[in-house]
């Protein structure tokens, strides 16, 4: 059996408009193909702690992103494209951690991370992120080695790490009464990080450190080592304690009046700590990652968007950060015009940007954000809970550690 | 950690600690026996002890969800009353006045539950009843209502401990977590179902955490979990349990 499968017709009127609008809808595809890019979000994976110990840290997190969503939403989103934030709860733990950022990329195809609330998640997930082809870039991650030791080429630091607040507390200790200091930091990575840092910047300016300790994650209960602190007869008490276990601490020295015989410094001065100690938190002098009271035109527009948003409340230092490295995020990702990862990674080095805690620059040699130090102080300026009062602020080169190192050189 | 959150209302509302500390425990002992007609009662023809844990397992995560949606994520602080402020000197150290309270607490606590399981004619039906409940049903007993009463009691005194505990280190999400492996610790090391094996636990782990913490502070956590292993190794029972 044989078939003639030649075209005996010649063309006809009707092949020619068919042969037409098939060639028209070829060639109009990729217009609306980009049509249906534009109004793909660009997702954003808030990999946080929603339940746990720091799920306060994990809910200031959320708040800033939810708002950053609707501010840029709302004014064109980025790149022309919304943007879309996907939270994931890794309760704090490493291995939750890594297994939420790899549903965020093989199940939502996201490849753009920020919001890891510890230290610990963070140098988790910085290894695979090659794999991933992912870009992280931390709000928060005190751990000083991650950006030295630990560096990886897809990762970024926006804030303040531990040793830059260490070294700005040091420097406003220079000149302090106080001689003798002890450190009390949390068994982890990041109060490792701190209190080592403190202890080197002490030191260097002259003082003496009476003894360090670390307390398990979690504890509860300081009054044994509240005890050491008294009979170390140290003048000054570093404490690097976040979250449940710094207010217990403040909490228990206030009730043993350790406060009142040794002054209290700390890395990190936490609006949700000052709000539930109250009075308490009075005298407490830190360093402070964000300090709302910082007064320039990008954070003057942020609290005003923020408490507009939730009834007058004041952000935390979460939410500074958070914001700032939303901003940074935006900024590289618009220069580079692109959600690329690699893109992503060239344009961020070198980015200076006005954040809410002045100049920013992400230094290319580490992926480090250079920041001012801010050293303040908590006090009752008659408002309806105690605030940070700015002591002293210092240049983001004096505070920035030396390239991928936790030291500084000068 | 609904007794702390209550109490903290209870405190800023009424500007009193000492009414937070009666008010809570009984709304928490309240909610105790709703939660244990409702949900634990059908429970208990099943005799199947995994059915309780997933139950009470469930309740926990719901009831910290509850408590973020009606509080917030942010903690809550609460302030001691001016009469415990400050500090006693103890072997030349300052000691809180407000810790001299816990401890006075605890005692009278610890004593009362003993005199009223070892003492009381109701006492005598709890301890009948957590042995042989059929046995205590067929004598005539109502055991749907001590067992109602020792959740009530049970949740009471949970209740108590999380207002009493808020001064320390504030109301926040997850209290009641970190409480649940030292309480199993201490249960395990006393001995199921001992009353005053539990007490002697509880001491034991207090001792351990605080010589633990000044001596060996990397080691303070680890020390409790050999503590553990060594009288379950010695006594698998606990301390003053029976072995099964």
């Amino acid at each position: 059996m044989s078939f003639d499968l030649s075209n005996k017709k010649g063309l006809t009127r009707r092949k020619v408009l068919v042969g037409g609008a098939a060639t028209m809808s070829v060639l109009a595809a990729p217009a609306y193909l980009r049509k249906a890019t534009a109004a793909t979000p660009i997702k954003i994976g808030i990999p946080t702690v929603i339940t746990g110990g720091y799920a306060v840290l994990g809910s200031h997190v959320m708040r800033t992103a939810k708002l950053v969503e609707k501010m840029r939403n709302a004014s064109g989103g980025v790149l022309g494209r919304p943007i879309e934030f996907i939270y994931k709860d890794t309760k704090g733990e490493p291995a939750d951690c890594v297994r939420k950022c790899q549903e965020l990329v093989e199940r939502d195809d996201c490849r753009i991370f920020t919001g890891v609330v510890v230290s610990s998640e963070a140098r988790a997930i910085m290894p695979k992120l090659e794999e991933w082809d992912a870009f992280f870039i931390s709000h928060g991650n005190g751990d000083g080695r991650l950006t030295a030791e630990f560096y990886v080429d897809n990762f970024f630091r926006a804030n303040t790490s531990a040793p830059m607040g260490a070294r700005a507390l040091a420097l406003y200790l220079k000149d302090a009464e106080q001689k003798n200091f002890y450190a009390i930091g949390s068994d982890y990575a990041w109060g490792h990080s701190s209190v080592e840092s403190f202890e080197a910047q002490i030191t260097k300016v002259g003082k003496n450190m009476s003894g360090t300790v670390f307390a398990p994650v979690g504890n509860k209960d300081y009054s044994t080592y509240i005890t050491k602190i008294l009979q170390s007869g140290a003048e000054g008490c570093y404490v690097a304690l976040q979250g449940d276990e710094g207010r217990a601490f403040y909490s228990q020295a206030q009730q043993y009046g350790l406060s009142d015989r040794v002054q209290m410094v700390t890395e990190i001065v936490s609006q949700a700590n000052i709000r539930a100690l109250g009075d308490d938190s009075v005298g407490l002098v830190g360093g402070s990652r964000y300090p709302f009271t910082y007064e320039n035109e990008a954070n003057k527009n942020f609290l005003s968007a923020f408490q507009a948003e939730y009834d007058g409340e004041i952000p935390d230092w979460t939410d500074g950060e958070m914001y700032q490295a939303l901003d940074i995020l935006f900024k590289a990702m618009e220069n580079a015009d692109s959600d690329e990862t690699k893109k992503i990674v060239a344009a961020m080095e070198g980015l200076e940007v006005d954040s809410v805690k002045g100049k920013t620059l992400m230094r290319e040699c580490d992926h480090q954000g250079e920041n001012q130090g801010f050293v303040v102080r908590v006090s009752d300026m008659g408002g309806s809970e105690p605030v940070p009062e700015i002591l002293k602020i210092y240049p983001r080169e004096m505070i920035t550690p030396d390239c991928r190192s936790t030291s500084y050189s000068s | 950690m609904l007794g702390a959150y209550i109490g903290y209302t209870v405190a800023i509302y009424t500007g009193s600690f000492f009414l937070a500390l009666i008010i809570a425990p009984i709304l928490v002992a309240c909610f105790g026996i709703v939660f244990e007609k409702l949900l634990l009662s059908p429970l208990y023809k099943r005799q199947d002890g995994g059915a309780y844990l997933m139950v009470t397992f469930g309740l926990a995560v719901i009831l910290a969800e509850a408590i973020k949606l009606t509080w917030g994520a942010d903690p809550k602080g609460v302030q001691i009353p001016e009469m415990l402020r400050g500090i006693v000197i103890v072997f030349d150290f300052p000691f809180p006045k407000y810790r001299v309270f816990l401890i006075i607490i605890g005692v009278l606590m610890a004593l009362s539950a003993w005199l009223f399981l070892e003492k009381t004619r109701i006492g005598l039906l709890i301890r009948a009843v957590s042995q042989n409940p059929q046995m205590v049903n067929a004598l005539g007993t109502n055991v749907v209502f001590i067992r109602n009463l020792v959740f009530a009691i049970g949740c009471g005194l949970a209740g108590m401990g999380g207002v009493l505990a808020a001064p320390m280190v504030t109301a926040f999400l997850g209290m009641g977590s970190s409480v649940i492996i030292d309480a199993f610790v201490i249960v395990i090391i006393g001995g199921m179902g001992s009353f005053l094996g539990s007490i002697i636990g509880s001491l034991l782990v207090a001792f351990v955490l605080v010589f633990g913490a000044y001596y060996v502070p990397d080691l303070a956590l680890a020390i409790i979990y050999l503590l553990m292993l060594i009288i379950l190794i010695v006594r698998p029972g606990g301390l003053l349990g029976k072995e099964e």
